[in-house]
């Protein structure tokens, strides 16, 4: 059995760091003074009450919003103000709470839109088919299938991904998003709606990520796999940082006891 | 998609079934460019009882083709509603017709160029993009009639009402289309060709990254795709071959007006899209050919049945109401346009009528 990595005092380098990340709808912060760093190969969970501030600070990470005021830094540069393809480009992927996937495009073709960034084949090169082109496709379609096979989809890849059950829809979000060759893959809520075999089979989905080396933030409400799974837990509510540790301490923790209104967290 | 992979295999057997896999994946083209071929053979003979000149029409549905080819792009693909595409073949056509007519440029160099403006002239145009849904529709439709405007008020440039007169014909350098049957096949090879290049492009990386887009920009952005960009480049696209439609029209008609490019015009774009198939190349030679083809058919009314009332005669009086009854029909009962409605019909053996009236239970 491999100990999870990121417990040790040794633990590989910070690779994402926000610092006082603040985000403000109206008068009210959904996200305030986040700071939290994020080591090479963890499995990273945040949890909280519904409202927050989880699915905002993922859309201040990916360059959906931009904060009013803290810096992300992320491969030696602070990605605030990017664009969320350039943040893509770079390395940081996500899925999404509501299912955004293509519905009329086809599974694998939904993969295949997450290899766009790694391809380069422009409009007329695509009309005339030119040979750069077609090896391009090729390539395109292989590496699509494989990020099919690693969530299981490979059965299902001409099918239409809306006409997909809901919980292989949520593996065709993390199979997209694993095509765009993630460093840091943010995952948000990705067990909501599974039941529970989907969601153990997601368990080990997750730890094949990391095991691809793509470090792996997740906001999950089902505490059961959050315990199970995450190296780390960040604990957030009304958008601040209410606690960060282990799971087992996360646990123990009598603000997060409270926060949770006495629910015990396992 | 499928082919792809049954290529790979297909790699070891011999040259002729590689041909023939060939010929079935393409067997539309290679139906309608038949169709094309023959068909001034046995048009020219019947076209004179059937009092519609079958070969004259065929060579605007071509011209048609290439413009809502393009729109289908933007519209039906992209999502990116144009209620405004008839400025750029008005840009196209006054391009080509006053290069030649006033600057005596040769007729293939002014196509050129007149694909050329009106991709300027888009990308001039591409920040109301920003703009989404209605909001964009309407800023389209305004785009259009402003075209609409220049091209009756600029009169130093255009002769205003009076228009270009004289616009020399087609030709291609050391070769002069003067015939009939010479722009017809003209007009049907560039149209083929952009259908080609046109479905190339929506079966490739460009093309999935506008379907992408068109279903959740927010979801495109996170895959990497410049979301904005590619709207831009296809929008921009899209004009190009409205401006090449644009161009190839006034030749053919060898004078032009700005009655030509009003906002109706833009309207039939858009039902011929709609009619013949969003999300559909070939619904672009279906939507063009039933909306040139209908006005022909009323004209020759008279001729197959006698008498007809006076209305009917005087139709192009209430030509807007017509076009405006045939989107909404087609809206009701074959949302999804000709092509997607006869596909079903021969794929899943059913009608290509949808039932507005049916009671959508819960399965």
């Amino acid at each position: 059995m491999t100990a999870p990595p990121a417990t040790t005092e040794e633990m590989k380098t910070t690779l994402l760091s926000a610092r006082d990340l603040t985000k403000k709808f109206g008068g009210l912060a959904a996200v305030k003074d986040v700071s939290f760093d994020l080591g090479q190969g963890v499995i990273k969970a945040i949890i909280g009450p519904n409202g927050a501030g989880k699915t905002t600070l993922y859309d201040l990470l990916t360059g959906i919003y931009e904060p009013d005021a803290g810096s992300v830094i992320f491969s030696e540069k602070d990605i605030i103000g990017l664009s969320p393809h350039e943040i893509t480009s770079l390395g940081i992927a996500r899925t999404f709470q509501t299912i955004q996937l293509f519905p009329n495009m086809t599974v694998i073709e939904n993969v295949m839109v997450g290899l766009h960034h790694r391809t380069g084949s422009g409009m007329l090169k695509a009309a005339f088919k030119l040979p750069g082109e077609r090896r391009e496709e090729t390539w395109i379609m292989r590496e699509a299938s494989r990020y099919l096979d690693i969530v299981g989809l490979e059965m299902q890849s001409k099918s239409l991904a809306g006409a997909l059950p809901f919980g292989q829809q949520r593996m065709l979000e993390v199979a997209r998003a694993l095509a765009t060759n993630p460093t840091i893959i943010l995952l948000d809520e990705p067990a909501s709606g599974l039941n529970v075999y989907e969601t153990r089979e997601l368990g080990e989905i997750i730890y094949r990520i990391r095991d691809m080396g793509v470090t792996v933030i997740l906001v999950e409400h089902d505490m059961g796999l959050v315990m199970r799974i995450s190296d780390e837990v960040l604990v957030l509510d009304y958008g601040e940082i209410l606690a960060e540790g282990t799971p087992a301490e996360v646990r123990n923790d009598p603000k997060v006891i409270e926060a949770y209104l006495g629910t015990e967290l396992d | 998609m499928a082919e792809k992979s049954k290529a790979e295999t297909r790699k070891e057997e011999g040259l002729g079934s590689r041909f023939l896999a060939l010929v079935v994946r393409n067997k539309i083209l290679l139906i309608l460019a038949f169709f094309i071929a023959i068909m001034p053979v046995w048009a020219d003979p019947i076209s004179k009882p059937l009092g519609i000149d079958l070969v004259y029409v065929m060579r605007l549905v071509g011209v048609f083709t290439i413009v809502a080819v393009g729109l289908n792009l933007l519209m039906g693909y992209a999502g990116q509603i144009s209620l405004g595409h008839g400025a750029f073949f008005g840009v196209g056509a006054y391009t080509s017709a006053l290069l030649t007519v006033k600057a005596g440029f040769p007729v293939w160099f002014a196509l050129i160029l007149s694909i050329v403006v009106a991709a300027i002239v888009g990308l001039l145009v591409a920040p109301i993009l920003r703009l989404k849904g209605h909001y964009l529709a309407m800023a389209t439709l305004g785009l259009g009639i402003i075209a609409f405007v220049f091209f009756r008020e600029l009169v130093w440039l255009t002769n205003g009402n009076d228009g270009v007169r004289g616009i020399p014909e087609l030709a291609l350098p050391g070769l002069n289309i003067t015939t009939r049957k010479g722009e017809y096949f003209f007009v049907w090879i560039l149209a083929l060709l952009v259908l080609i290049l046109c479905g190339n492009i929506v079966r490739s990386r460009q093309g999935r990254a506008i379907k992408a887009l068109h279903h959740s920009e927010v979801a495109a952005e996170a895959m990497g795709i410049n979301v904005s960009w590619h709207k831009i480049k296809i929008f921009m696209f899209s004009a190009a071959l409205g401006g090449l439609a644009g161009g190839v029209f006034a030749h053919l008609q060898g004078y032009i007006d700005p009655g030509s490019f009003s906002i109706m015009l833009s309207i039939e774009l858009v039902t011929m899209v709609v009619v013949g198939g969003m999300e559909s190349i070939w619904g672009a030679v279906a939507g063009a050919g039933v909306i040139l083809f209908i006005p022909e058919i009323i004209e020759a009314l008279p001729k197959w049945l006698g008498d007809v009332p006076r209305w009917v005669e005087r139709y192009s009086l209430y030509e807007g109401i017509l076009f405006g009854l045939i989107l909404i029909l087609t809206m009701i009962f074959m949302p999804s346009g000709i092509t997607k409605g006869l596909s079903d019909m021969t794929r899943f053996r059913r009608s290509p009528f949808v039932n507005p009236f049916r009671k959508k239970g819960v399965e």
